[in-house]
């Protein structure tokens, strides 16, 4: 079960899986998500589908190594087993024609991204990417990007690659140039954050799809649970997709960092049981 | 085209005629029909406390009678009249989101509650939904007997929601107090934005035949626009927030006597029933007519022009009671 | 029913059943003082999950079931919604014929030693009891003697593994593992049915496995239930979201003929007031699901959970028992129950609240939180209650909590659990356009056979109740079975 078939380095953090789950495969649309848990002892953690292959009857995921879950993840080779996998669950990103649409990634979000920049050109809109990291090396899918934009802009904190400066200068500069009809940011809070306040700048319609702790992703737990236009929702199951206008950013910041000094710890002790091992 | 722009609660209206609360405002088709129709706000059907636990015993009788959901361990029973309420919240939240989205005119939510508590629970979250404004609808239970105060209770659930809320509010009071005249004044000086008078108070009647309690005339008389207008002449001048009339607004001269004795809207309801949603335009027009015959071109050129400070015979609007003196002064 | 009555007669007219009668007096067995559950000392077990009710020795079991009068009428019986043989089982323990005792558990219930600890006996069987509404006197303690029974098997190392019959090769599926579809499954299985037991979570056993906290019902004790179902041929798939990884659609392409939904109320309640989605607030499932299902609490599991020293666990129901007995047992000085109306409303069973109380958890009842708030890393650190009064009794006879005017004031506090109750998940519904539910959400069924309005759908327990108890929610699956059985019937009749 959940045998891993390919395993791709994107850059030092961040690994591509490609994991057999073929009913898994079968059914999932472009913003679902799956849990995902590794031996007994492990957390459940939730991870976006990347993308999939029917035929093969295989997901992929992209992980970044930010702690001990995903580092054990992200550490593994071509035949092991990912011991929980389940999904696909959230809802489907809504993909529909309408004109210009700027998606805009930021770090490991571009993973989530590709899915939706593929589905929206596909159903014939324009499609403008906008992907952004801190420096070269974290910037990856950049060539899956390009198959499926018309085009992809690059934005890097310290400019080693494309332009020198943050997403929202990439997207800034698309809104002043043409007329966008949808904006879809996915990344970091915080850059999701500074996105959505540039697009109501212009009054875009605009899509964050929300990164949130949770336990079992079904909507048993609530875990997850985020503002959005004043009311309680929960990311698992109301989402991953929100109007990114009504999102309470910082709640979701601050839900994000609950477990902090928790997960720091650990992953710290983590990487130390690591080296003693190496030597 | 007349101006008949108005400024209430600090919204910027296109003409005086609000739609009151009532069932017309309770959903999104019927808010864009006011709109169509020319309404320059409406102010959505309140949200009433006591209607939601009414609620939430009516579904705890029917959870008893269903031997599935009735269970004596059952946590979400202990609680149902709490859910029942956010489940009532969260309707009425989207009803001013979507109201927000699909509509120009601004929206004014309103409540009425039985505790206080839920006074400042209730008016957050409708801020937070985007409501434009707020209307408190204080009318007090009058046979409550543990009440000792009303003017005092009043003001304390204005202080509890100002301090949660930075939205216009407004207060739609009964037209039955101790000292109207020192009521009014005193609540406008509390940091409200407006107050409606009044608001129709229930009307219960006795049938002769059966001898049971039946519910009176539901809809306000056409000659009931009198009694506002009357302390609204009064007041206007000296009042520190908008004033609105309410009760009795069947006809375009029935608003044009309101501004004139200086209310900045008028809340219409029991004509919209009566005739249609349509009536709004009718009403807008038998306005402008009047407008074009006097010689107006804007609302503000006659708003307060009969107020008690502007007339020439103020005390008409002072008297109590009938003398021969002032019963002859057409 | 009569068919029943005759079977039990038949039963209880064997020879050794009689000669049990015979070998003692009523008036003896009437002026037995009924026994005591020993428990595990309230300051050593606050510190620790083991169980707190420890379980009977033999003798005292033995003793306990000569209490029982055999009575030829077995109103007990009545009372227990999965129809346990109580006469029967509880003379077998007085024979000390205590495997013979287990089979008899086994005929109707899957789970027995799971009944025995969390059933609340007192208000089904024992409130039904001869001793109960004839004598007026504390009737036999048949909860304890069934999990004496249930726990004596186990520990023999010898477990009964009911016979099933031959294979018939129809396909049903059961979709979650919890109390109701583990009834389903015991008693599908034995009819001979090829059953599918699809367990979202990543191990099977529902609200026995993530709820129902160590100090209460070891899982390691419903494992060995599940395990029992697994020999008799019920297969369980983890991870596996009908709805989700595959549709009930799909599964009826691959062979299933009838399903059970058994999903649970899957959907924890708020209270939506403000600061409630500060960190260190979180649902009753959630706490408790990192803690017993995740093991959160022990640092060799990579899952974290919130700790607190002063810990307000929002309710007062079971669930909200649990929750705060946990985070007593995790650590807090100081455990509380915040709940707005008084000790005789609460919904949490007597014992539970007896133990609670015991082990130092402190009740702040007739208040209500109405705001929380954080400090500057949003974790919480301080809530706003308001006291209550009651007011009138409401529909259920409660009385009603009323908020005293100008009551409010400020209470420390590090974790918040809310337990206010769950509403059904909405993810079986939700994929089943023309399935009929009900303004709770909660599907509906007919009352006697669960089948809702898809013929082949039938379901059970909390997606039905809409949050009740393990035990009704396994009485909901024995029902279901025989529903199942008579439709697959009826259609391969065809």
């Amino acid at each position: 079960m959940n045998r891993i078939v390919a395993v791709e380095n994107l850059s030092e953090s961040v690994v591509k899986l490609e994991i057999e789950a073929p009913r898994i495969a079968q059914k999932r649309k472009a913003g679902h998500f799956v849990i995902v848990k590794l031996g007994l002892k492990g957390e459940r953690i939730p991870l976006t589908i990347s993308s999939a292959d029917t035929e093969k009857g295989t997901i992929t995921l992209i992980i970044q190594k930010v702690g001990v879950t995903s580092h054990k993840i992200a550490v593994l080779n071509i035949g092991d087993e990912v011991t929980d996998v389940v999904g696909p669950l959230g809802l489907a990103t809504h993909i529909e024609k309408i004109g210009t649409v700027l998606c805009a990634g930021g770090g490991v979000g571009t993973a989530p991204l590709l899915p939706i920049v593929e589905a929206m050109h596909k159903a014939g809109n324009r499609v403008i990417t906008v992907l952004a990291a801190r420096s070269k090396d974290l910037i990856i899918l950049e060539k899956e990007m390009r198959a499926f934009s018309d085009e992809v802009i690059i934005m890097t904190d310290d400019g080693s690659l494309g332009k020198q400066g943050l997403v929202t200068h990439g997207m800034e500069e698309v809104i002043l140039r043409e007329k966008v009809d949808k904006a879809i940011t996915i990344g970091p809070a915080i850059m999701m954050k500074f996105s959505s306040m540039l697009t109501k700048k212009y009054n875009i319609p605009t899509e964050a799809s929300l990164n949130a702790i949770m336990v079992d992703g079904t909507g048993m737990c609530g875990a997850c649970r985020v503002t959005v236009g004043g009311s309680t929702k929960f990311v698992c199951v109301d989402g991953p997709e929100f109007n990114a206008h009504e999102v309470n950013f910082d709640e979701l910041l601050s839900r994000l960092g609950g477990f902090k000094d928790e997960e720091y710890k650990a992953y710290q002790t983590y990487l130390e049981g690591l080296k003693k091992e190496t030597v | 085209m007349k101006d008949l722009t108005t400024k209430y609660l600090g919204l910027n209206l296109k003409n005086p005629i609000v739609v009151g609360s009532c069932s017309l405002t309770s959903s999104l088709s019927e808010i864009k029909k006011l709109e169509k129709n020319g309404a320059a706000a409406v102010v959505l059907k309140s949200i009433f406390e006591e209607e939601i636990l009414m609620d939430a015993e009516s579904q705890l009788r029917e959870a008893k009678e269903n031997s599935f959901i009735y269970d004596k361990y059952s946590e979400t029973l202990d609680y149902i009249d709490f859910h029942v309420k956010e489940e009532r919240l969260n309707d009425y939240i989207q009803l001013i989101k979507q109201a927000k989205k699909e509509v120009l005119i601004p929206i004014i939510a309103s409540i009425n509650c039985v505790s206080s508590a839920e006074w400042t629970s209730f008016a957050k979250r409708i801020e937070e939904a985007g409501a434009d404004a707020l209307e408190l609808n204080v009318s007090l239970n009058p046979t409550d007997l543990e009440i000792r105060d009303f003017e005092q209770t009043i003001k304390i659930i204005i202080q509890k929601v100002l301090a949660q809320v930075k939205i216009p509010v407004s207060v739609k009071i009964n037209n039955s107090f101790t000292h109207m005249a020192r009521t009014i004044l005193d609540l406008s000086q509390t940091g409200i934005a407006g107050l409606v008078l009044f608001n129709r108070a229930y009307a219960p009647d006795i049938d002769i035949n059966t001898f049971e309690a039946v519910q009176g005339r539901s809809f306000s008389s056409p000659e009931s626009y009198t009694e506002t207008m009357r302390w609204i002449a009064l007041l206007s001048d000296k009042v520190k927030c908008s004033l609105a009339a309410s009760s009795g607004i069947h006809s375009s001269e029935a608003i044009i006597k309101q501004i004139l004795a200086g209310a900045d809207a008028v809340q219409v309801v029991s004509a919209l029933y009566e005739h249609s949603t349509e009536h709004i335009n009718v009403l807008l027009d038998g306005i402008e007519k009047w407008m074009e015959e006097k010689g107006f071109s804007s609302l503000e050129q006659f708003k307060g022009k009969a107020s008690s400070k502007n007339l020439s015979n103020p005390a008409v609007f002072e008297r109590i009671q009938f003398m021969k003196h002032f019963s002859g002064i057409n | 029913m009569e068919i029943i009555a005759e079977y039990l007669k038949q039963e209880r007219s064997q020879e050794w059943r009689e000669e049990l009668r015979k070998s003692m007096k009523s008036k003896d067995r009437t002026t037995k003082v009924r026994v005591h559950m020993p428990e595990e000392d309230p300051i050593k077990r606050a510190k620790s999950h083991i169980e707190v009710n420890r379980g009977l020795t033999m003798e005292i079991a033995v003793e306990e079931a000569q209490r029982c009068l055999d009575c030829p009428d077995p109103t007990c019986m009545q009372g227990c919604p999965v129809s346990i043989n109580i006469p029967k089982f509880i003379k077998y323990v007085e024979k000390q014929d205590f495997a013979m005792a287990a089979r008899t558990l086994k005929e109707t219930n899957a789970l027995p030693a799971v009944c025995g600890r969390v059933c609340p006996q007192e208000v089904q069987c024992e409130a039904s009891c001869f001793y109960t509404l004839k004598l007026k006197k504390i009737p036999v303690a048949i909860g304890h003697l069934e999990r004496f029974v249930a726990d004596w098997e186990r520990n023999s190392g010898n477990m009964y593994v009911p016979e099933v019959a031959p294979s018939n090769g129809i396909k049903v599926a059961i979709i979650g593992s919890g109390p109701s579809g583990l009834a389903v499954a015991g008693d599908l299985i034995k009819l001979g049915y090829s059953v599918t037991v699809f367990e979202a979570l990543h191990e099977p056993g529902g609200v026995l496995k993530y709820g129902i906290p160590e100090f209460r019902l070891p899982n390691e004790i419903v494992d060995v239930e599940i395990n029992n179902l697994k020999k008799m041929g019920v297969e369980f798939i983890n991870n596996f979201i009908v709805g989700k990884t595959a549709t009930i659609d799909d599964l009826k392409e691959e062979g299933f003929e009838a399903f059970f939904a058994g999903s649970g109320a899957g959907l924890p309640n708020f209270m939506n007031i403000p600061g409630e989605n500060a960190n260190g607030i979180m649902s009753s499932n959630e706490y408790l699901t990192r803690v017993n299902l995740m093991n959160a609490a022990h640092d060799d599991y990579d899952t974290p959970v919130f700790l607190g020293k002063k810990v307000a666990v929002i309710g007062g129901g079971n669930t909200a028992m649990d929750s705060v007995r946990t985070a007593k047992r995790l650590g807090a000085d100081k455990a509380m129950i915040i709940y707005r109306r008084t000790l005789d409303e609460m919904p949490a069973r007597a014992e539970e609240i007896k133990h609670a109380q015991e082990e130092g958890i402190e009740f702040l009842n007739l208040n209500s939180p109405i705001e929380y708030f954080a400090d500057k890393n949003g974790r919480v650190n301080k809530m706003r209650l308001q006291k209550m009064e009651l007011g009138e009794p409401d529909s259920s006879g409660r009385r009603r909590p009323v908020p005293i005017e100008g009551s409010e004031y400020e209470l420390e506090t590090d974790l918040v659990v809310v337990s206010v109750g769950v509403s059904p998940n909405p993810l079986i519904p939700a994929s089943l356009p023309g399935l009929n539910v009900s303004r709770w959400g909660t599907i509906i069924v007919d009352d006697k056979e669960m089948q809702s309005s898809i013929p082949e759908l039938f379901a059970g327990g909390d997606i039905v109740r809409g949050g009740a108890t393990v035990i009704l929610a396994m009485g909901d699956g024995r029902n279901a079975a025989a529903g199942i059985h008579r439709y697959l019937q009826n259609i391969n009749k065809k």
